[in-house]
């Protein structure tokens, strides 16, 4: 391998397009094999990882390459307005109690993350970064940064917080008797983000809508609530 | 074709609104405005929902490729995963099935009640 001698655009027109079809190999696996579990994303990364330490290429260099994929999560995030768009009729009828349910999963979810992270581990960056794990990537990372946390770990919390809601989710709700779409979907946007979203949006529309409704409000709620709550915990805790 | 030249117009539009906004008054990051205009610029039918479904959904249900160079990052952290990894897994586990649970259990709960408050209601007629 001769990775150093290349031009940085043909490099990175490689990765990018490798990358691609590594996921459309496992998206195409999914599809036929209807395993929920052969999920593409965790496979691509894995395969990835692998190739990357195998090749001796650095993170760095991969993830400056494949930077314009990285810099489409912002309009990724400004499409999911129109599921939101297609649900503000049912927002109308449930506002309130959606937006009252979300907000207290939030003020649940960051209070217990960073109380289980000081017991557990008692590194303060790591606390910060796996309080904010719930939320849709971009906006997780835009957090983590002005609340002084570690940007990595918050990508991984995120992937993995996304992968258990989407993966288990579904089931853990039906065992709770959580069987209705709007449920299913609304707790898994809370808790899983767009990961969880993408995953259920194949077992209906209801679970979509209301699982891109519950990601995007989560999201502004812990946008605006965390740069208080975190440093409130802190503070209470020392 | 035409279609979705102007989905992605009307995205980069929104995304420039977007980053605008969050420069003019901050708080919430920049993605979020421009999710919030897209929203109210369909709602209020500047832009047209027929238009721009078909891309949009195909964006939507392929957008997770998007997450994959942040999640390979995890490479870089060996040392702190072969410390902490199992209590990382475990504390990520914990508290995203609390949240899970409460969020569905609850709402669960409200349909079930404002469904038979209906039904009662249309009962009562």
């Amino acid at each position: 391998m001769y990775i150093d001698q290349l031009p940085s655009v043909a490099l990175s027109i490689i990765l990018i397009v490798s990358t691609v079809c590594i996921y459309q190999v496992f998206t195409k696996l999914q599809v036929k094999s209807k395993a929920i579990w052969l999920n593409p994303l965790l496979l691509s990364i894995f395969v990835i990882a692998l190739f990357i330490l195998y090749i001796d290429m650095s993170f760095q260099q991969y993830f400056e390459s494949t930077r314009p994929l990285t810099n489409l999560i912002e309009p990724a995030v400004v499409a999911l307005g129109f599921p939101l768009y297609q649900q503000l009729h049912t927002i109308k009828r449930q506002w309130k109690v959606i937006l009252l349910l979300l907000t207290l999963g939030v003020f649940i979810v960051i209070p217990v993350s960073i109380l289980l992270t000081v017991s557990l581990i008692a590194i303060p960056e790591i606390a910060v970064s796996l309080s904010l794990k719930s939320v849709t990537t971009p906006i997780g990372i835009a957090l983590t940064d002005a609340l002084n946390g570690n940007s990595a770990i918050t990508a991984f919390a995120i992937i993995l917080a996304g992968f258990f809601g989407a993966l288990l989710g579904p089931s853990w709700l039906n065992f709770i008797n959580v069987k209705s779409a709007e449920a299913q979907g609304l707790a898994i946007g809370a808790a899983s983000h767009a990961l969880g979203t993408a995953t259920i949006s194949k077992i209906s529309y209801e679970h979509s809508a209301y699982g891109s409704l519950a990601l995007i409000l989560s999201a502004v709620i812990t946008a605006v609530v965390s740069p208080f709550l975190i440093p409130f915990m802190f503070f209470c805790l020392n | 074709m035409k279609n979705t030249i102007y989905s992605i117009l009307a995205i980069t539009g929104c995304v420039i609104i977007g980053k605008l906004t969050a420069y003019l008054i901050g708080g919430l990051p920049s993605s979020l405005y421009g999710l919030i205009c897209f929203t109210l610029l369909l709602h209020f039918k500047i832009l047209s929902a027929d238009r721009i479904k078909l891309s949009i959904e195909w964006a939507i249900k392929n957008m997770s490729v998007c997450f994959i160079p942040a999640g390979v990052g995890i490479i870089e952290h060996f040392e702190l995963i072969q410390k902490h990894g199992l209590a990382i897994v475990f504390i990520i586990f914990i508290s995203t099935f609390i949240l899970l649970t409460i969020v569905g259990l609850l709402f669960e709960r409200t349909m079930d009640k404002q469904n038979n408050v209906h039904i009662t209601n249309r009962s009562t007629l």
